[in-house]
């Protein structure tokens, strides 16, 4: 019934940092075969893919930054953090515009596929792959029918000041 | 009432705002009260802020605020009424517990721990005060008691009076008044909701599907306006809305009975339907009428022009004064910081608002049906305008400043304890407080400046003895100025203390190895020598002016806020620094260059000159540093291309050009491969969503859209030098 | 009775988005890519709760939908959201005088989405 829809206490999700005993609902997405997911409260939109501005003498994966009503918001192209190939942009190719603590960015993904309600019982830690992976930054391992989510903890991957190519800690 | 925590510490924040300038007056009053302590008026005003701040925190349920304050108004009280004098020991423990005071608001600001011990000590040194000498007959304790403060009496509940008057196509958009109330209902108690019926015509006239009803409400709530007004988000640019503050709770049922004996028609909102369903289910209509009128309904403008009431310009002027009053700035607070702005500005720039309303429609109208005999008019107009927009910019930007004063006030508390600790009789002068500059430059130069004071207290002003026997009065004197020069704000810090030494900085350097001991300097640049990192002529480390470490910094936070510091100095008569700080932070004249695809912007102060250098005006030393030869001195060039590693269009300087920019310390050429032009850019912040970026001041927006990046001039050289050592 | 939503968007990706929110948060959602074959699904399909849709389509943009959707009895006084971009407004005030009943900013997040049909939609 839509009459959900008045009745959720979005401020109260907002306040569970990490997942709540219920799950949380994810904003999923595709890199090549791969399936992601952010937490939906953490997304604040999605838009196609416009021309950034290469920042100089930064990693390969931070993309550049772009213009978002009048602020400056870098962009992160997922693959290349990942260390996986690039491929071309398409007309899937979105930024997924995302809130880590008081920052705004954008992330570069092959395109958005849906929003899934996740439970706390269908995710797993992560694997250890030893090093072969480095999976620190996922918060687990999510199932939604016979699909695999890697539901990414963003301040993790965006914010590790331990991570000396991080966005936002000093590169020096 | 449930209190939103969001909203709530919007309030916090104006509390704080105003607490401090509550303790500016307090802490100034003091200071000055241990001149004048007959004055009677100061004391009163003393007074009146302490007990400000006292029942503002006691609302906020700042307890431990709110009862130390008590104590201090207390004493505060007893002095005022004579039943105490003011005593320097009296003065100074009412200063020690200001100081108190702004800690406990420190701590309920940032929740950090106090030092309890401190406040207790404090606390019990207000109370033998209070109990010491006093009569106890005329202390009279119902004056100075006050309201036991409790912690959950924060509610900051309030009641809006909201008066709205929905367009009468209202229902024609899909759009319901229930929704509305129900989404008003959901921020709080929606109460004495009544509904005038007034507009409603003979059943004859009436158009069933227009809605002529209005309704005034009380909403209680916790949301701010904002909120409510979000609720009215789609109906409010045609509507007639009004949403005002009555009271805060304590008073709401008063209000409430005088709004429910004024009602007309009370109803339960839950049983609201749009009329034309009503009378549709009622069978006084039929769907089909319904839409028949529909289909005949015009908006009320044009019927009004039709029937020649009024001509369709004044219709469109209506409008624009209709959109000119909600344009009327509502109070909007961002969480980051809020600014207060002197009414009269507002005024002003709202009068100017009006000008280019007004402006504006002449041109419409003019356009509407221009004739090329009306081209004088037109480009009189056209001025105008232009004049209008300018002053409006002007007028803008101006919301920014704030007087220079507000960064003053801490001086004379600091130099009074300066001079008790470093056994100085020494005067502070202060003057230009008036003086207008941004709110963030105000903000950053409170540590430079204090660190500049510091340093004349210390090392510039000489102990009394030293001054008599120089002839100079025993009371020496710092002077703190402002005043506008040229598009800059000049600040200086003036002592006339001993001056700098001369032979005592050259010898640090020599001994420190930053210049050679032949090397010929002039005035200036040996003066200049004390902003190098880990300088000090200071014989002794003081815990007044530290380590020595300061003025390196000094010299990098002006530098940051793109400004300058200089010194006069003469031997036994005094040294002046002067600050030198643009007006606006915001805003910067650039030049525009391009490498390669990439636009970037080069601040026009820092430009010298362009030139497209011959070939053999280059040269190369030891195979890589590139120099140029700029009349007689060769300056070193920095390829931007290099520096930033990105594809430029031309690696030949002869094609491309150079750009001679001037740093505090050196020249250097930078090579691009084009000028696009020059235009004044909006300064963007690149830390507050990513970082700072090497050789990067900040990002603006460009004409297409895109993100271009301001350059930093010091921070290319550093780039340049890391990766070319030969270079420096 | 779950509630039904059009909405009428060429770009398959939103609607997607937006489609995966609404039946998530329990509305029966009906998909079409523009104007002409919102029509048509009107014209075939159940009564629709509430109309969401795009300006800029191929076919029948949104506002020609909007005037469409109002001159239909069964649409008179439904409530229709329109997708708009910032900058548009005089998209927004055309929207208006077809008989938009309000409108959501885009780029959006689902929770404004959900908020905005909850503050127009009857429940």
């Amino acid at each position: 019934m839509a009459g959900a829809v008045m009745g959720k206490e979005t401020k109260d999700l907002h306040q569970h940092a990490g997942l709540s005993a219920d799950g949380s609902q994810f904003l999923t997405f595709r890199l090549g075969e791969e399936l992601y997911g952010v937490d939906i409260l953490r997304v604040q939109e999605i838009k196609g893919y416009t021309a950034v501005t290469k920042i100089p003498n930064t990693p390969p994966h931070i993309k550049g930054v772009l213009n978002l009503r009048g602020t400056i918001v870098p962009v992160v192209e997922l693959r290349t953090k990942f260390g996986m190939p690039t491929i071309d942009y398409t007309a899937f190719t979105v930024i997924i515009v995302v809130v880590v603590q008081d920052k705004v960015m954008g992330l570069v993904v092959d395109a958005v596929s849906d929003v899934l309600d996740i439970k706390m019982k269908d995710i797993q830690p992560a694997p250890d792959f030893g090093d072969k992976v480095d999976v620190t930054f996922l918060n687990g391992i999510g199932k939604s029918g016979n699909k695999l989510v890697s539901l990414l903890d963003i301040d993790r991957l965006l914010l590790d000041p331990d991570s000396k190519d991080s966005p936002v800690a000093d590169a020096a | 009432m449930r209190m939103d925590n969001e909203d709530f510490s919007q309030f916090q924040d104006a509390f704080f705002e105003e607490a401090a300038e509550h303790l500016a007056v307090v802490e100034e009053g003091l200071l000055e009260l241990e001149r004048h302590p007959e004055d009677r008026d100061l004391l009163n005003k003393i007074f009146r802020s302490a007990h400000s701040i006292k029942g503002a925190s006691g609302m906020f349920g700042f307890n431990a605020v709110a009862q130390f304050t008590h104590k201090m108004e207390t004493l505060l009280d007893s002095l005022r009424n004579g039943q105490k004098a003011v005593s320097p020991s009296v003065a100074d423990l009412l200063l020690r517990s200001t100081d108190c005071v702004k800690t406990l608001i420190q701590s309920a600001k940032t929740r950090a721990a106090v030092d309890e011990e401190t406040v207790q000590r404090l606390t019990a040194e207000l109370a033998a005060a209070n109990a010491s000498d006093s009569q106890p007959s005329a202390v009279s304790t119902n004056d100075t008691a006050v309201q036991p403060v409790s912690a959950g009496n924060c509610s900051g509940d309030r009641v809006y009076a909201i008066t709205w008057t929905p367009p009468e196509w209202l229902f024609l958009r899909g759009l319901d008044p229930l929704q509305t109330f129900k989404e008003l209902r959901s921020l709080g108690d929606l109460t004495g909701v009544t509904m005038d019926t007034s507009r409603l015509p003979d059943l004859a006239d009436l158009d069933p599907e227009k809605c002529y009803l209005s309704w005034t409400m009380q909403l209680t709530t916790g949301k701010d306006l904002k909120a409510i007004e979000s609720v009215f988000e789609f109906v409010r640019e045609d509507s007639k809305l009004s949403i005002a503050l009555v009271t805060s709770k304590g008073e709401s049922e008063h209000a409430q009975k005088r709004a429910a004996a004024t009602s007309t028609a009370a109803f339960d909102t839950e049983t609201i339907k749009p009329l034309g369903q009503i009378l549709v289910e009622d069978g006084l209509v039929s769907p089909a009428d319904l839409d028949r009128a529909l289909a005949q309904q015009k908006r009320v403008g044009q019927i009004l022009v039709e029937q020649k009431a009024v001509t369709s310009q004044q219709v469109e002027e209506a409008l624009q004064k209709q959109r000119q009053q909600e344009a009327v700035p509502l109070s909007k607070k961002t969480d980051t910081a809020s600014i207060r702005v002197d009414t009269a500005k507002i005024d002003k720039l709202i009068n100017l608002v009006g000008e280019l309303v007004i402006t504006q429609s002449m041109l419409s109208d003019l356009g509407s049906r221009f004739e090329m005999r009306q081209l004088p008019v037109l480009l009189e107009r056209m001025v105008e305008l232009e004049r209008n927009t300018r002053e409006i910019q002007e007028r803008v930007m101006s919301i920014r400043m704030v007087p220079i004063g507000t960064a003053f006030a801490r001086f004379p508390r600091l130099v009074r304890d300066l001079s008790a600790k470093v056994g100085k009789k020494i005067q502070l002068v202060l003057s230009g407080e008036e003086t207008e500059l941004d709110k963030t430059v105000i903000e950053s130069i409170g540590d430079p400046l204090t660190h500049l004071v510091r340093n004349s207290a210390d090392h510039g002003i000489e102990p009394p003895e030293e001054r008599l026997d120089n002839n100079k009065p025993e009371v020496g004197t710092i002077r703190l100025n402002a005043f506008h020069e040229g598009g800059n704000i000049c600040i200086t810090v003036e002592d006339d203390g001993r001056g700098l030494n001369r032979d005592r900085i050259l010898a640090k350097a020599v001994k420190h190895g930053v210049i050679g001991e032949n090397d010929k300097l002039t005035d200036d640049q040996i003066w200049s020598l004390i902003f190098k990192p880990g300088f000090s002529t200071a014989e002794k480390v003081t815990d007044v002016s530290g380590r020595g470490v300061g003025m390196d910094v000094v010299k990098r936070n002006i530098e940051n806020l793109r400004g300058t510091v200089s010194i006069k100095t003469v031997t036994g008569r005094g040294t002046t620094f002067t600050l030198k700080l643009p007006l606006t932070l915001a805003i910067i004249d650039g030049m525009t260059v391009r490498v390669g695809k990439e636009t970037y912007i080069v601040p026009l102060l820092s430009i010298l000159e362009s030139i497209q250098p011959k070939a053999e005006l280059v040269k190369t030393v030891v195979g890589k540093g590139e120099l140029i030869n700029v009349r007689g001195t060769y300056i070193p060039v920095v390829r931007l291309y290099e520096v930033f590693a990105s594809e430029p269009e031309y690696t030949d300087p002869k094609e491309a050009i150079l750009l001679v920019l001037e740093t505090e310390e050196e020249h250097v050429a930078v090579m691009v491969d084009e000028i696009l032009g020059q235009q004044q850019v909006v300064i963007k912040s690149m830390e507050q969503n990513f970082r700072k970026v090497e050789g990067v001041a900040g990002a603006t927006i460009l004409g297409d859209g895109t993100v271009g990046f301001i350059l930093d001039v010091r921070g290319l050289i550093e780039i340049a030098r890391h990766g070319n050592p030969v270079a420096a | 009775m779950s509630k039904t939503v059009l909405i009428v968007d060429d770009s398959p990706t939103m609607r997607q988005i937006v489609a995966f929110t609404l039946t998530n948060a329990g509305f029966t959602v009906i998909e079409a890519e523009h104007g002409k074959d919102a029509v048509s699904k009107i014209a075939k399909g159940p009564k629709m709760d509430i109309v969401v849709t795009d300006l800029n389509m191929p076919e029948m943009d949104g506002i020609t939908l909007i005037k469409e959707l109002r001159r239909l009895s069964a649409f008179k006084f439904t409530p229709i959201l329109m997708l708009t971009t910032e900058s548009a407004v005089e998209k927004k005030q055309a929207g208006k005088e077809a008989g938009a009943t309000g409108w959501i900013v885009k780029p959006f997040n689902p929770e404004v989405l959900l908020k905005t049909i909850a503050k127009v939609l009857p429940m």
